[in-house]
């Protein structure tokens, strides 16, 4: 219970550094999964909530080939998978990244604005299990291997705004899931 | 820890799901309420202690009363949601009492207040800025020129230091109260030994134990400490256990669970003590012998009501056992020949041999000052002598009797401050209010006796807004200069680690603190063990003397829940029943059967008590465990202020006292009253229901000689002679002849599984339960209980999961009273009867053995509660959900369990939260979960440690190898249910011959 998943900001920082450095060698080529290019600045059009900020998981996961884990870590050590700090996303935009079109520069330009004026972007929630139901992150990480976070969120890397691919609240995907894992559909796994 | 606000448009079960976030506002975008749309807003910058979903445990140390037990804090993102004891600490050894759990509901007390305020021309309170608050302080201080006086309710600890010597350099007096201080044994030690600091006891190395009115289960010392050193030497172990015997005209909880409870009058404990020192002087031809010379057994027969033949048997067998110990004082023995009952015992303990085994002294206890000193300071107040007056975590117009006049000397003073966070009978009555923060919210120690500290961290930011005394003490001095300018640290906690630092012998002083922090403190490897050099203190008796002509002795005790009253704001507390009485939520005067058969009154009858120095009304609950010459009543209840849960609850016995008579301590005990009817009742809210078993073998027992021959509870009763209650008849037995096996077959439906399941069992020794409840208000912390108040309770509707049943046993026909406890929580069965009853399958048989709840699909049809013959699934009546935590209480709220609504059963599962955290662990390590990893919360805070849980399939768990003693037996066994909770018979140390009277099965 008292173990503790300690992420150093010193670390962060450098690893930080060193993905940029990577990502930007890389930057030239075309990205391997194929994101579709969306430049476009309102992304109401979109599938899925509008964001207060328009992230772009399709460059983030897509293009640059970021782990989830890497923004959401404690989805592989803990239940909850939480939401990245404002210092994570600055670990990179802080000084070296600052989009490279104009509509990306304008999204950047607001992320650091909330950074300095330190008030936390307000991200709308797109899954969101019922209350009464447990659903522990780390196990189905565990369980389910490099394919886990798809089986629910889908595809994001192909995702310029999240949407909801699954109905995550409905017990019948969960259980088909169970079923066909072999696994325990024992109320009191999820329900207590 | 910015974050930790929100908005009303999320509720409070989604804002705990939102986890390492915020949920700020929201908008319902579809019908389904589980559908809705929250905003997630991150934390600026993490802190690298919190993971969200993951418990952050800080050690710190307990302030609900002076024995100092260490704590483990469990938070979740940033809030503390659980108290635990901390193993690593030598007081508590990783336990802590129901008091000391319920000091989180005093950090989120909804009554604490926001900042400081003033008290205007009009007599009402404005609330103003810090600022302000210190400079008005500063001002009045540097104006009163040494006329200052401070009451300092804070035990010994860096703050107390830093206190009294800025008291002292500003001229003024400091008074380090505490109601309950032990003046009378620091007196009687003084006439003993020539010295008044109090001994360490150990009641684990101890084989007999003699209790002079001392409550060391309930209120006196350090009672989880005592607890555990009671449950090791009592509990059976080896084939043997102690003796206790609680001598004092009271049954308390103590007294309820030594083996035999001499009831002898108020006053004349004395003169048991005596004789049995007498006996055992003589007998080891012991120096003091001479001086015991004029108290034999006779002697004290006369008074006492018991035999000579008795005490000299009683006294034989303790001389006997080596080593033994006895204790005397506490509140309940506080009559005014305290000190020589305090000094007789402590000759007592001098002849057996004891003084170096079982009562060591060189490790005080911290001093503390009680009604001697106390007197004095307010009669100085009365004579207008000081100008400036401070109360620091100290409430002596609630805890000193109103006839006193303690109030009209405390107007008497120009200006009058109190520190409390929450408003106190004192601090209504003072002139500014400056609230202190909470333990878990500020830097702090506590020295708890030589060789351990205790440190207190900041784990949360302030719920309210409040400021450190430490620091309004420095801001203060910095204002007021001149002879307390020296106190010049830029705040409290940069002079607290400098005083930590001539503690800490290490290079690297920044390290070894943070190690000292982790483990809870500094404590010393060994404990000092002094021979206290015998002093002249000549013996005497005279028979304590009672003000007024009443009939009846009236003996004020104080509650186990409330102590000296600060436990009173607390819902846990207040719904946690007194394990004797098993009231909730009021106060009681006890009156013996013969009593109210003579008066005429009955339980819920409003009698009216009046002594000397007031009248009070009460309800009677009419209770054999108190002598038909005494009435008894707890003291803890009965607040004119003190926030919203104890404001005019119940009344204060403290009215009937007087307030001093020049021994140096306040005599209880020294009041008698007269009782008048008055015709009105009142309903008690008691959650009991037969006082006895009725034969049902409910709470099992045995003697220690049967237990030592290995006999099982019912081989126990045969060899009594008493016939046992045949479990089934041949016809039943054939009639549910594979039914077990083919429910258990059913109840595997749906495991898909490959690996086998566990079995979830537990087991409980009765025999070293001692009824403390503190399970109890664990429960209520760990699974988010909901109390529903004294209104509800009426209607027999309270939610505990866990409770503890009290069973009387004799007390008739010459038999001695006894009484049985137990905790019972759901029994797991592997045959349930509330399962097939459920018509949406709610109510189900978990492949791990678990009788499953599923909330969600709970309709409410209450079938299962019907159906179940221990009475533990409580059904949510109304929305106890919405009510039962007013804010900020509902930031104590566990994230792992849900609140469960209007309409639906609930019940224990074993902490199911707590096995599927431990499974998941297990899990992401590759691994099977271990014994001893998944500890519920009852068997956690145990003081006891009478409770083991595991998983029964595997042979080397300790839960298995509880079950195989020969002890073990399942409550209500002949209806078939197959628990999973074993009970192990209480043991008595009684004579066989003793043990036909009991009617338990």
């Amino acid at each position: 219970m008292r173990q503790r998943f300690l992420v150093g900001v010193g670390t962060l920082m450098m690893v930080a550094a060193a993905l940029v450095i990577v990502s930007r060698q890389s930057g030239a080529q075309q990205p391997t999964t194929g994101a579709p290019a969306v430049a476009a600045i309102d992304s109401s059009s979109l599938k899925g909530p509008r964001q207060p900020i328009f992230f772009r998981h399709d460059i983030h996961v897509g293009q640059k080939q970021m782990a989830c884990q890497y923004c959401h870590y404690s989805a592989g050590v803990s239940n909850e998978p939480g939401i990245p700090s404002m210092q994570t996303c600055m670990g990179c935009h802080y000084l070296m990244v600052n989009g490279s079109t104009p509509a990306n520069v304008v999204e950047i330009k607001k992320l650091k604005t909330a950074w300095n004026t330190k008030k936390p972007v307000e991200w709308v929630r797109v899954h969101m299990v019922a209350r009464h139901v447990h659903f522990p992150h780390s196990v189905h990480l565990k369980g389910l291997g490099p394919q886990a976070c798809a089986t629910c969120h889908g595809n994001v890397a192909r995702m310029p705004q999240v949407y909801k691919v699954n109905n995550v609240n409905n017990m019948g995907f969960c259980i088909s899931c169970h079923l066909e894992r072999k696994v325990s559909r024992d109320c009191t796994v999820c329900h207590y | 820890m910015a974050d930790q606000n929100r908005s009303d448009g999320v509720d409070r079960r989604q804002f705990l799901k939102v986890l390492g976030t915020t949920g700020a506002g929201a908008a319902v975008l579809s019908g389904c309420s589980t559908d809705r749309v929250a905003k997630l807003v991150p934390y600026m910058v993490q802190s690298e202690d919190q993971v969200p979903g993951i418990a952050t445990w800080y050690a710190s140390t307990c302030s609900e009363c002076n024995s100092g037990c260490g704590l483990h804090v469990k938070t979740r993102e940033g809030r503390p949601i659980k108290l635990e004891g901390n193993p690593e600490h030598p007081v508590n050894a990783g336990r802590l009492c129901s008091r000391g759990q319920a000091g989180l509901q005093a950090l989120y007390n909804p009554d604490r207040l926001a900042g400081p305020m003033a008290k205007n021309a009009a007599g009402k309170w404005d609330e103003i800025k810090w600022d302000d608050a210190i400079a008005r302080l500063a001002a009045k201080i540097g104006a009163a020129h040494g006329e200052l006086a401070v009451i300092n309710g804070y035990a010994a600890s860096t703050f107390s230091t830093m206190l009294t010597k800025w008291t002292t350099a500003l001229g003024g007096v400091i008074t380090n109260f505490e109601p309950f201080s032990r003046e009378a044994e620091r007196l009687a030690n003084q006439k003993t030994w020539g010295r008044t600091d109090l001994p360490v006891y150990d009641f684990a190395a101890a084989k007999y134990i003699v209790s002079f009115g001392a409550d060391f289960l309930e209120t006196w010392g350090s009672v989880v400490e005592q607890q555990r050193g009671f449950a090791a030497s009592h509990g059976f172990h080896d084939g043997g256990m102690s003796r206790a015997v609680f001598v004092g005209p009271r049954m308390s909880l103590t007294a309820a669970n030594a083996d035999e409870w001499l009831n002898v009058p108020a006053g004349s404990e004395t003169l048991v003590a005596l004789a049995m020192a007498h006996v055992v002087a003589t007998k080891h031809g012991h120096a003091r012998a001479a001086s015991l010379s004029a108290y034999a057994p006779e002697q004290a027969a006369k008074e006492t009501g018991l035999t000579a033949a008795q005490i000299t048997v009683l006294a034989e067998a303790f001389a006997a056992a080596a080593p033994s110990l006895a204790v005397a004082g506490g509140v309940g023995a506080q009559h005014r020949g305290s000190i020589e009952l305090c000094h007789a015992v402590n000759l007592l303990n001098e002849v057996a041999g004891n003084i170096g085994k079982t009562v060591t002294f060189g490790s005080a206890p911290a001093t503390t000052e009680g009604d001697g000193r106390i007197q004095p300071l307010f009669d100085r107040m009365a004579k207008g002598e000081f100008q400036v007056v401070l109360v620091h975590d100290a409430n002596p117009l609630y805890t000193l009797p109103r006839s006193g006049k303690f109030a009209e000397a405390f107007a008497k003073v120009p200006f009058k401050v109190s520190t409390a966070a929450v408003l106190d009978e004192t601090a209504a009555a003072c002139d500014l209010i400056l609230p202190n923060l909470h333990g878990l919210e500020r830097w702090d120690d506590q020295n708890t006796r030589s060789g351990v500290t205790g440190m207190m961290q900041p784990v949360v930011e302030p719920v309210r807004g409040g400021m450190h005394t430490g620091d309004v003490l420095l801001k203060v001095a910095k204002v007021v200069g001149g002879a307390v300018a020296s106190f010049n640290a830029p705040s409290f906690e940069a002079h607290l680690k400098g005083e930590w630092q001539k503690h800490i012998q290490a290079i690297d002083f920044a390290t070894a603190m943070r190690e000292a922090l982790g483990r809870g403190g500094i404590f010393a490897a060994s404990t000092p063990n002094e021979q206290p050099r015998a002093a002249a203190g000549a013996v005497s008796y005279t028979k304590p003397t009672y003000d007024g002509a009443g009939d009846y002795v009236f003996m004020p005790y104080p509650s186990m829940l409330y102590h000296d009253g600060r436990g009173a704001n607390k819902p846990w507390l207040l719904e946690n029943p007194d394990p004797i009485t098993k009231i909730t939520w009021q106060s009681w005067v006890e009156v013996h059967p013969d009593t109210a058969a003579k008066l005429d009154v009955r339980e819920g009858e409003i009698v009216e008590l009046t002594s000397p120095h007031g009248t009070l009304r009460a309800q009677v609950y009419v209770y054999a465990g108190v002598r038909p010459d005494t009435l008894a009543m707890p003291l803890g209840l009965g607040h004119t202020e003190y926030g919203r849960y104890a404001k005019g609850r119940g009344v204060n016995p403290l009215d009937l006292l007087g307030a001093a008579d020049g021994q140096g301590f306040l005599p209880y005990v020294a009041t008698r009253v007269s009782v008048a009817r008055t015709g009105d009742y009142q309903k008690v809210a008691r959650v009991d229901g037969t006082p006895r078993q009725l034969g049902r073998g409910i709470i099992q027992s045995m003697p220690v000689a049967y237990a030592a021959k290995g006999m099982t509870p019912e081989e126990s009763y045969k060899a009594a002679g008493r016939p046992t209650a045949e479990t089934n008849t041949e016809l039943e037995r054939t009639a549910i002849e594979g039914w077990h096996e083919k429910q258990i077959a059913a109840s595997q439906l749906g495991n898909y599984a490959d690996a086998p399941h566990p079995k979830w069992g537990m087991a409980v020794d009765l025999s070293r339960c001692t009824g403390c409840s503190a399970c109890v208000t664990a429960c209520y912390a760990e699974n988010n209980i909901p109390t529903v108040g004294e209104e509800q309770v009426f209607r027999r509707r309270e939610m505990s999961w866990l409770r503890i049943e009290r069973y009387w046993e004799g007390g008739t026909d010459g038999e001695p009273l006894q009484a049985r406890f137990s905790p019972v929580m759901c029994q797991q069965c592997d045959n349930a009867p509330c399962e097939p009853v459920c018509p949406v399958y709610a109510a189900y048989h978990t492949p791990d053995g678990l009788n499953g709840q599923v909330y969600n699909r709970c309709v409410g049809t209450r079938y299962c509660s019907n159906n179940c013959p221990f009475k533990v699934r409580y059904f949510n009546w109304l929305k106890y959900n919405e009510v039962a935590w007013p804010e900020p209480l509902n930031l104590q709220l566990n994230p792992d369990v849900v609140t469960r609504a209007r309409g639906v059963m609930e019940k224990c599962t074993f902490c199911i939260q707590r096995i599927r955290g431990a499974q998941h662990t297990a899990r992401l390590e590759n691994r099977d979960v271990r014994d001893g990893e998944v500890v519920t919360a009852c068997q956690q805070s145990c003081p006891s440690g009478a409770i083991t849980f595991g998983n029964v399939k595997d042979a080397a768990a300790e839960v298995v190898q509880w079950k195989r003693d020969h002890r073990g037996y399942v409550m209500l066994e002949e209806t078939n249910v197959r628990p999973a909770v074993t009970y192990l018979a209480k043991v008595l140390n009684i004579e066989p011959a003793a043990f036909h009277g009991a009617e338990e099965h």
